[in-house]
C-alpha cells in the first residue's frame, strides 16, 4: 500500500512543477522578445534611474504640488523663459527674446518658429496664447499658477511667432514664468470640470504630448515613472532614452539600491546614508549648494492681519535688543559640524548665498560669541537673577518654550533644539523644549501659540515669495471664527520692509530690484525676527560608472537634478564602455554597463524559477498529502 | 456565540412555524442584518471620528508653496462646509466618487483603487501560504505533542512570531537583497515590478512574483505561528475526545484517524481566525510595505493621517471597517455550513 501511494503523491507533486516550469520557460522567452525587438540593429535602450523617497502627486500640472511633480512637468512642458544652468540668470526657452513696452504695460515674446509637440503637431505662439488664457479665465487652473498670473490681463498670439501679454502693473516676474506651455489641440478637448480630475498619465502606446526633452510613458502608482526622449525637443533629443523615477519608502534602500546599481541617481539623502555611500566603487557623491535654510524663529507679538494681537506668546521676544543679543549666542559652525554633518554653510540672511547675485553678506556678520552675547543682555537690562536665569527690570524671566519637529530630514530639528538650548542656557536663557509633527507645530504657529520654533524654507530663484513671508499682510488671519495660518511664522510687521516689499514687486530693472532686495535683507537681518542658523546641502549620490555629463545649477558645485530647468537631463550621457562592438549579456553586467534591465531580468527569471519550483514541489507535497486517505505514518515515527 | 442567540423563542411556541424560512437561511439573514447595521454604525462613526481630528490640511499642504491667500482660501471653502450638510453628502454615498482627497486632488477612491491590489498581493498571498503551512505545522506539532518535531517546530515558530516586523523583513532584505558575503544580494530591493516590463504577460505575472519573494516570505514566516499554535491547541483538545478513541478501536490506521476524524473538528477554530484576518488583509502590513517599498493601503493610510486628509482618512477607515465586517460575516456563514449547531 504504501509505495503505490508514495509514487502518486510525487507524481502529482511532480506535474504541478513541470506545469509551472512550462509557464517559466515560456516566460522568458517572450520578455527577451519584447525587450529587444531588433536585436540584430540596435542596443538596448539606455535607462537612466532616479531613486526617489516621495511619489508625484499628481501628473496634472494644474493639480501637482510635490516638489518632484514639477521635476516631471518641467521634462514634459517647456516655459518662455529658462533659468540659466550656470547661476539662475534669465535664459531664453520656449520664447527666443522679449521686450518690455516702454510704459511696463506689454510684454512681447519672440517664440521659436518651426517647433513641433512630441506628436507631430506645430508648437506655435498660439498655444502659450491659449495655455495663459486658460489659466486666467480658469479658477481652478489659477490655483498653480496665481502668483505668475495674478497681474496679466490678457494674452494674444498675433501671429505664429508672437505672444504679447499685457499686465496691470509692471512686474519682474514677467522674464520668469514658469507656466508650463501645454498643447491646445489636447488640452482643448478637457474641459473646466474634466481638468480637475484628469490625470494625464502617459501609456506606452499614447506618450503624454510635450516639447520638452521628454514625455511620460508610464506611470504606475507609487511605484515608477517612465519617461521617454522626445526627438523634437528643441535643443535636440536627449542621449539617454528614458528617464525612470523609481520610489523607494525608505532612505536606507535607497542607499542600498544605488549601491547595487537598481538605481543611478539619489537626491536628497540623509547625512548617514551619503555618509555609507562615499568612497564606493562606482559612485561619486556630491555635497550640493542649496537653496535651502533653517532657521530659529521668534514670535515677535503674534497678530492677525488686521493687527489684533493672538496667541501666548512671550511678549519679552518683542525686544529687538534680546532677538539681536541671543544671535550672539549660537554657535552656527558647530550646527553645520554636528547636526548636518558638515553638509553645509553657516546661516546669515534669508536670501541663500546660492543666489549669488541676490545673497546679502552682511557688512558686520553676527558670530558665536557669548561673551558679547551676555554683555548685550546685561546691557539691555536683563539681569542675571539668583538661579542663573535673567530677568528683565520687572522681574519677568528669560524663560521660552522651543518647538522642534518629529518629522525633520535625519533627525535634523531633534539635535539642532538641543544645540540651541544648550547655547541659550549659556548665556542665563531658560528654554523648554517640546518637539512635535510639523502638522502640528504648523497649527501652532498661524494661532501664535509659541515663543521660539526651529524650521526651515527652501527658497524660489526669485525673491518676491520668501521676501512676502515677512509683510504684514501675511500673518495670520481669521475667516468664521476660525485663525488660519499665513505665510508669516514670525509675525514680523514693519511699514518700512512692507513698503520696500511693494517697491520691488514692481520694479523691473534687475538691478535696482536686486539693491531693495538686498536692502530688505539688510534690515531683517538687523531685527532678527530670526537667526538663519544654516545653509543646507542637497546631498546626491550617482554611478559615475554608468553616467557622466551632468550640469550643475548654480556652477561650480550646485545640484545634478531636480534643477530648475532640465539641464542635466539634456546633457547627461551614459559612460561608454570600452567593449567590444556586440557585448554578450554576461560581459555588459561585468563591465557595469548600462543595459541593466535584461541583465536584472536575467537574474530575475533564475531565481524566479528557483523559487517557484521550492513553491510548487512544496505545494505538490502538500496536495499529495492531504488527498490521500492512506498516508505513510513511517515519517511520524519518533 | 451564535450559538446562545434567541434559541429559547423557539421552544416558547412549540409546533409553531415561524415562517417559511429554514433555519438555515434565517441563520444567514440574521448574520447579514447584524452585519448591515454594524456597518451603518460605523459610516456615522466614521464621520464624526475625523471631525474632532485636529489640524489644517490646507494649511499644510501650501505651506512653503507659492499660493496666494485667495487661492488657499477658495481650497478651504472646500472643506469649510456645515456640518450638518457634510453629513447629509457624506450619508448620501459614503462610496460617492465625487469627494475627492486633500493631498492629492483625486477622488478618494481613485486614490485608493490602485493600491488595493498590491496589498492584496502581498498579504493576500503571505496570509494563504502562512495558513498552510502553519496549519500543517500545528496538525504535525499537536498529534505527537511534546515529541521531537513539535518542540523544534513549536520554539522556532515561537522566536519568529516574536520578532518585530520591520526587523525581521531588513534582514531579509540585507541578506538576499543587498548580499552578505558570500550570499549574493539576488532580489530587488524595493517595488512590485521592473519599470518597462509590461506586468499583464506571463514574463510580467513573474516578474511581480520576484518581487514579491522576500516579503511575502517576511510577512508568511511572522503570520506563521499564530496559526500553528491554535491548530496545535486544537489538535491536542480533539485528541483527548472518545470519538477518536472509538476510531481507533475500530482499527483505522493512526494517519486515517488523524486525517479524517481528528482534522475536520480541530479545523473550526482555525478557520474563524482565518476568515478575520483576511478581513484585516486590506488593512496592509505597514512596516513590511516601508521596508520592501510597497505601495500599498498600509503606507498610504500613514501617508493620509499626515495633514490630516480627511476625506481619504474616512474612506479608508470605511473600507477597512467593511472589509473585517465582511470577513466576519463570511466567517459566521461558513461556520452555519461546517458546523449546523451553530444554527439553530
Amino acid at each position: 500500500m504504501r509505495r503505490p501511494a508514495r509514487t502518486t503523491r510525487l507524481l502529482a507533486a511532480l506535474a504541478v512543477t513541470t506545469l509551472a516550469t512550462g509557464v517559466l520557460l515560456t516566460g522568458p522567452a517572450s520578455a527577451d522578445d519584447s525587450s529587444s525587438p531588433t536585436p540584430a540593429t540596435s542596443s538596448a535602450p539606455t535607462v537612466f534611474t532616479v531613486g526617489m523617497t516621495e511619489d508625484i502627486d499628481s501628473a496634472n500640472p494644474f493639480t501637482g504640488i510635490a516638489a518632484v511633480s514639477y521635476e516631471i512637468f518641467q521634462m514634459e512642458y517647456p516655459t518662455l523663459t529658462e533659468y540659466a544652468a550656470s547661476d539662475f540668470s534669465t535664459a531664453p526657452g520656449l520664447a527666443e527674446s522679449w521686450t518690455e513696452s516702454a510704459d511696463h504695460k506689454t510684454w512681447t515674446y519672440k517664440i521659436r518658429s518651426g517647433l513641433t509637440w512630441s506628436d507631430g503637431q506645430p508648437l506655435t505662439a498660439h498655444d502659450a496664447a491659449y495655455t495663459f488664457n486658460r489659466i486666467l479665465k480658469g479658477k481652478y487652473e489659477q490655483t498653480n499658477y496665481s502668483s505668475y498670473t495674478d497681474n496679466i490681463v490678457k494674452a494674444v498670439a498675433p501671429d505664429d511667432t508672437t505672444l504679447v501679454l499685457t499686465v496691470k502693473q509692471p512686474s519682474p516676474i514677467m522674464e520668469k514664468l514658469a507656466v508650463y506651455i501645454l498643447p491646445e489641440h489636447i488640452w482643448k478637448n478637457i474641459d473646466e470640470k474634466a481638468v480637475k480630475s484628469y490625470k494625464n498619465e502617459g501609456t506606452p502606446d499614447s506618450p503624454t504630448v510635450g516639447a520638452g526633452p521628454y514625455v511620460m510613458v508610464e506611470r504606475r502608482v507609487g511605484q515608477f515613472i517612465r519617461m521617454q526622449a522626445n526627438p523634437s525637443f528643441f535643443r535636440g533629443k536627449p542621449a539617454v532614452d528614458e528617464v525612470v523615477f523609481k520610489i523607494y519608502k525608505n532612505q536606507d534602500a535607497l542607499g542600498q539600491a544605488l549601491k547595487k546599481g537598481e538605481i543611478d541617481f539619489a537626491d536628497s539623502l540623509e547625512a548617514n546614508v551619503f555618509k555609507s555611500l562615499q568612497n564606493q566603487p562606482g559612485i561619486t557623491t556630491l555635497s550640493a549648494t542649496y537653496s535651502g535654510f533653517n532657521e530659529l524663529a521668534f514670535n515677535t507679538g503674534a497678530a492677525l492681519d488686521n493687527g489684533t494681537p493672538i496667541g501666548d506668546g512671550n511678549p519679552l521676544l518683542k525686544d529687538k535688543k534680546l532677538r539681536q543679543a541671543l544671535g550672539w549666542a549660537i554657535d552656527r559652525q558647530t550646527l553645520v559640524d554636528k547636526v548636518l554633518g558638515g553638509g553645509g554653510s553657516v546661516g546669515s540672511t534669508i536670501i541663500p548665498p546660492m543666489y549669488a547675485s541676490l545673497h546679502l553678506d552682511p557688512a558686520d556678520p553676527v558670530t558665536y560669541d557669548p561673551e558679547k552675547a551676555k554683555t548685550l543682555l546685561d546691557a539691555a537690562g536683563y539681569k542675571v537673577g539668583p538661579d542663573g536665569i535673567r530677568t528683565d527690570a520687572n522681574g519677568n524671566r528669560l524663560e521660552f518654550r522651543l518647538f522642534g519637529r518629529t518629522d525633520s530630514s535625519g533627525n535634523a530639528s531633534q539635535k539642532a533644539v538641543q544645540f540651541i538650548k544648550g547655547y541659550l542656557n549659556a548665556v542665563g536663557v531658560a528654554v523648554d523644549v517640546k518637539m512635535m509633527s510639523s502638522d502640528n507645530l504648523t497649527t501652532i504657529i498661524g494661532e501664535g501659540n509659541f515663543d521660539m520654533f526651529e524650521w526651515g524654507w527652501v527658497v524660489e530663484p526669485d525673491p518676491n515669495y520668501q521676501l512676502s513671508t515677512f509683510t504684514c499682510a501675511n500673518r495670520s488671519y481669521k475667516d468664521g471664527g476660525t485663525i488660519y495660518a499665513n505665510l508669516s511664522d514670525s509675525f514680523y510687521c514693519n511699514p518700512a520692509y512692507d513698503k520696500l516689499f511693494q517697491q520691488q514687486s514692481v520694479t523691473t530693472d534687475v538691478a535696482a530690484r536686486t539693491a531693495i532686495v538686498k536692502q530688505m535683507q539688510q534690515m531683517l537681518y538687523d531685527d532678527s525676527p530670526y537667526i538663519v542658523t544654516y545653509y543646507y546641502d542637497n546631498l546626491e549620490a550617482y554611478r559615475s560608472d554608468r553616467f557622466t555629463g551632468f550640469v550643475n545649477q548654480p556652477s561650480p558645485d550646485g545640484s545634478l537634478l531636480f534643477q530648475y530647468g532640465t539641464w542635466s537631463y539634456e546633457n547627461m550621457k551614459p559612460v561608454v564602455a570600452s567593449a567590444p562592438a556586440s557585448p554578450t549579456p554576461g560581459q555588459t553586467i561585468a563591465q557595469g554597463d548600462v543595459v541593466q534591465p535584461t541583465s536584472s531580468t536575467n537574474w530575475a527569471l533564475i531565481i524566479g524559477i528557483v523559487v517557484l519550483v521550492l513553491l510548487a514541489l512544496g505545494g505538490g507535497v502538500w496536495l499529495g498529502r492531504g488527498r490521500n486517505r492512506d498516508f505513510a505514518a513511517d515519517d511520524d515515527r519518533e | 456565540m451564535a450559538l446562545l442567540t434567541d434559541a429559547p423563542s423557539h421552544s416558547a411556541a412549540p409546533g409553531r412555524r415561524s415562517g417559511r424560512l429554514s433555519p438555515g437561511v434565517r441563520y444567514a439573514l440574521r448574520r447579514t442584518l447584524t452585519a448591515i447595521s454594524t456597518l451603518v454604525f460605523v459610516v456615522l462613526f466614521n464621520f464624526f471620528l475625523f471631525r474632532v481630528m485636529p489640524g489644517d490640511p490646507i494649511g499644510l499642504y501650501t505651506r512653503g508653496r507659492n499660493v496666494d491667500a485667495d487661492q488657499i482660501r477658495a481650497l478651504r471653502e472646500a472643506l469649510d462646509k456645515p456640518l450638518i450638510q457634510q453629513l447629509f453628502e457624506y450619508l448620501k454615498n459614503p462610496f460617492s466618487q465625487g469627494v475627492d482627497s486633500v493631498k492629492y486632488s483625486q477622488p478618494v477612491w481613485d486614490v485608493i483603487g490602485p493600491r488595493v491590489w498590491p496589498t492584496l498581493l502581498l498579504v493576500g498571498s503571505a496570509t494563504v501560504i502562512a495558513t498552510v503551512v502553519g496549519v500543517w505545522l500545528g496538525i504535525r506539532s499537536g498529534w505527537r505533542r511534546g515529541g521531537r518535531f513539535d518542540t523544534v517546530a513549536t520554539n522556532v515558530t515561537l522566536v519568529l512570531y516574536s520578532m518585530p516586523e520591520f526587523w525581521f523583513g531588513m534582514i531579509m532584505l540585507i541578506v538576499f537583497a543587498v548580499g552578505v558575503g558570500p550570499i549574493p544580494g539576488i532580489f530587488p530591493i524595493g517595488g512590485l515590478s521592473t519599470p518597462g516590463v509590461d506586468t499583464s504577460s506571463p514574463a510580467g505575472w513573474l516578474d511581480v512574483a520576484f518581487h514579491l519573494v522576500l516579503p511575502v516570505t517576511t510577512l508568511a514566516v511572522i503570520y506563521l505561528a499564530e496559526y500553528s499554535l491554535i491548530m496545535r491547541a486544537s489538535i491536542i483538545e480533539e485528541t483527548s475526545q472518545d470519538y477518536l478513541q472509538t476510531a481507533r478501536a475500530k482499527g483505522l490506521m493512526d494517519k486515517r484517524v488523524r486525517q479524517r476524524h481528528a482534522v475536520p473538528n480541530a479545523l473550526l477554530p482555525t478557520m474563524t481566525l482565518v476568515f478575520l484576518n483576511l478581513g484585516f488583509v486590506v488593512g496592509g502590513a505597514i512596516t513590511i510595505e516601508y521596508v520592501f517599498s510597497i505601495d500599498g493601503l498600509g503606507s498610504l493610510t500613514v501617508d493620509a493621517l499626515q495633514g490630516p486628509d480627511v476625506p481619504l482618512l474616512q474612506a479608508l477607515f470605511l473600507l477597512f471597517s467593511a472589509a473585517v465586517i465582511f470577513a466576519n460575516l463570511v466567517a459566521d456563514l461558513m461556520y452555519g455550513l461546517l458546523d449546523p449547531r451553530v444554527r439553530t
